[in-house]
């Protein structure tokens, strides 16, 4: 087995700019030079392929198919940086070693496979064949939100968990719950990440709180920003904007993966 | 008269609408008064019976409180006048007034005010014309205030954002409308601020995690069959992954 680490990202409810937070962490981490790998197993919605500017009517083979048995995870696998596309961030990750594992848009698909339910085994074997197989360092998982099966066994194989909330008392009290799992499953690096703070709030004051509500350490403190939400879709921020507020925080996170064990 | 003290006439706002022939007149019903430092030139409640126009040097304008103690309400300098609306609505003096230094000042007597007034129209008509033009620009500013307040009073702050803050010649009493717009919008920033300020104490202190709610989800999730075999493959996967 290949010491490739799993990087999953989660969030109690949606809306916390997980998708973005992914595909921009995972950006930025290739960008330091590490063989990195992007998996959508947010089945019943995925997105971020939108982020790597794919194009869903090209869309290949995707997770769906290799959990059908219909395809290996080899072929899955998209090179993003061998063909980036056109946006300006994207652009920057030409050359670069980044893999993306696209789940399928088709909603005859993603029915069957929620009715089918997910065979656990096989998915924790792609995932790590996918890291044998293209040697990754970094697997990212953008899971879906809350707590469900295929959520919890993302968190079960994580070796970084990085965990999004926003700063408010709903989000508190879903993270509780999720950072009490991650422990009872022993997930070695237990990471916060606070995104869309408001500007009235002090940066300080939210991540010396939370970090000792929940005892595990706050990465960074994102600013919520209409900029951000204006250009998320279209290209990853950070590479279009790495001077932006939003961004110098993101990239705060990245040593924290970096130095992960 | 030399023209430096007809231009200062003319600054006055009570002289500001008149001619310059009308100045003339003006000024010719004047006397010059010389005042040392401490010099009293009016004293509150006296009768109004001549007002000033300040050429040279600074007054304290004063009253005093219950326990008789001074008290200085403003201070006035070259360019103003004192004591011209005692004259016109013919009341005692409200305020004291003394030479801060020494000061040059026209006088001009009730007298000989009433008998301008009599013979010449175009002051008369110059004078009201003043008078109603500080009357129709203290309206605009109060207008301002009503508007704001009543914005204030809903939350709505929005106004401060494209309103570009009066500020007011230190010392001047030219215009109290304008010092109440000015202080007003200044009031309202502060109590924006204070507002802001407590809301972040309230939604920081909020921060709180129902205890008993996170114990029951936690055991929701863990007490479930498909759990306890999660738990048991993610500690097999570790092994292997740490093993290799």
């Amino acid at each position: 087995m290949s010491d490739g680490k799993i990087v999953s990202i989660h969030s109690f409810r949606g809306g916390t700019g997980k998708s973005n937070t992914t595909a921009n962490l995972a950006a930025q981490v290739a960008l330091a030079g590490k063989r990195v790998g992007v998996v959508d197993t947010d089945i019943q919605s995925p997105g971020i392929h939108v982020l790597f500017g794919l194009d869903e009517q090209k869309m290949g083979k995707t997770l769906n198919d290799f959990l059908h048995g219909t395809a290996s995870i080899r072929e899955v696998g998209l090179p993003v940086g061998e063909n980036p596309g056109e946006g300006q961030g994207r652009a920057q990750l030409k050359g670069r070693d980044i893999f993306l594992f696209p789940s399928s848009i088709k909603g005859g698909e993603i029915s069957k496979i929620l009715k089918e339910g997910i065979d656990f085994n096989l998915l924790n074997e792609g995932l790590q064949t996918a890291i044998s197989e293209f040697d990754l360092d970094y697997l990212f998982i953008d899971t879906h939100p809350g707590l469900n099966e295929e959520t919890l066994l993302s968190i079960a194989t994580s070796d970084v968990l990085i965990v999004i909330l926003r700063p408010d008392n709903q989000d508190l009290q879903g993270t509780a719950v999720t950072v009490d799992i991650a422990r009872s499953l022993d997930v070695p690096n237990l990471l916060l990440l606070v995104n869309k703070a408001l500007p009235k709030h002090d940066p300080a004051a939210i991540k010396a709180e939370i970090e000792s509500t929940f005892d595990a350490p706050v990465t960074s403190v994102l600013p919520l920003s209409f900029d951000m939400a204006e250009n998320a879709s279209r290209d990853l921020f950070s590479l279009c904007y790495p001077d932006h507020e939003w961004s110098k925080a993101l990239k705060n996170v990245v040593p924290f993966i970096l130095n992960a064990k | 008269m030399i023209s430096s003290v007809l231009e200062k006439i003319h600054n006055a706002d009570f002289f500001k609408e008149l001619s310059n022939e009308a100045l003339e007149a003006v000024a010719a019903k004047t006397t010059l008064r010389r005042f040392s430092a401490d010099e009293v030139l009016m004293r509150k409640g006296d009768p109004a019976d001549s007002f000033y126009l300040i050429l040279e040097g600074h007054l304290k304008i004063v009253t005093t409180d219950a326990r008789g103690d001074e008290i200085i309400i403003n201070k006035v300098g070259p360019g103003e006048t004192i004591g011209e609306l005692a004259l016109v609505d013919e009341r005692p003096r409200s305020a004291g007034a003394v030479a801060l230094e020494n000061v040059e000042a026209l006088e001009m007597t009730k007298d000989a005010f009433f008998s301008l007034l009599d013979q010449r129209l175009d002051v008369s008509l110059g004078i009201l014309r003043g008078f109603s033009h500080r009357l129709r620009f203290s309206t605009t500013y109060i207008e301002k205030v009503i508007d704001w307040s009543q914005k204030t009073a809903e939350g709505d702050y929005s106004f401060l954002e494209h309103t570009q803050p009066i500020t007011n010649r230190p010392g001047t009493d030219d215009d109290k409308a304008a010092q109440l717009l000015s202080t007003f919008y200044t009031m309202v920033r502060k109590v924006k601020a204070r507002e802001e300020g407590l809301k972040q104490q309230v939604e920081k202190l909020a921060f709180e995690i129902d205890q008993e709610r996170r114990k029951k989800e936690f055991e929701e999730i863990t007490s479930t069959e498909f759990y306890a075999r999660l738990k048991d493959q993610a500690q097999t996967i570790r092994r292997k992954r740490q093993g290799s």
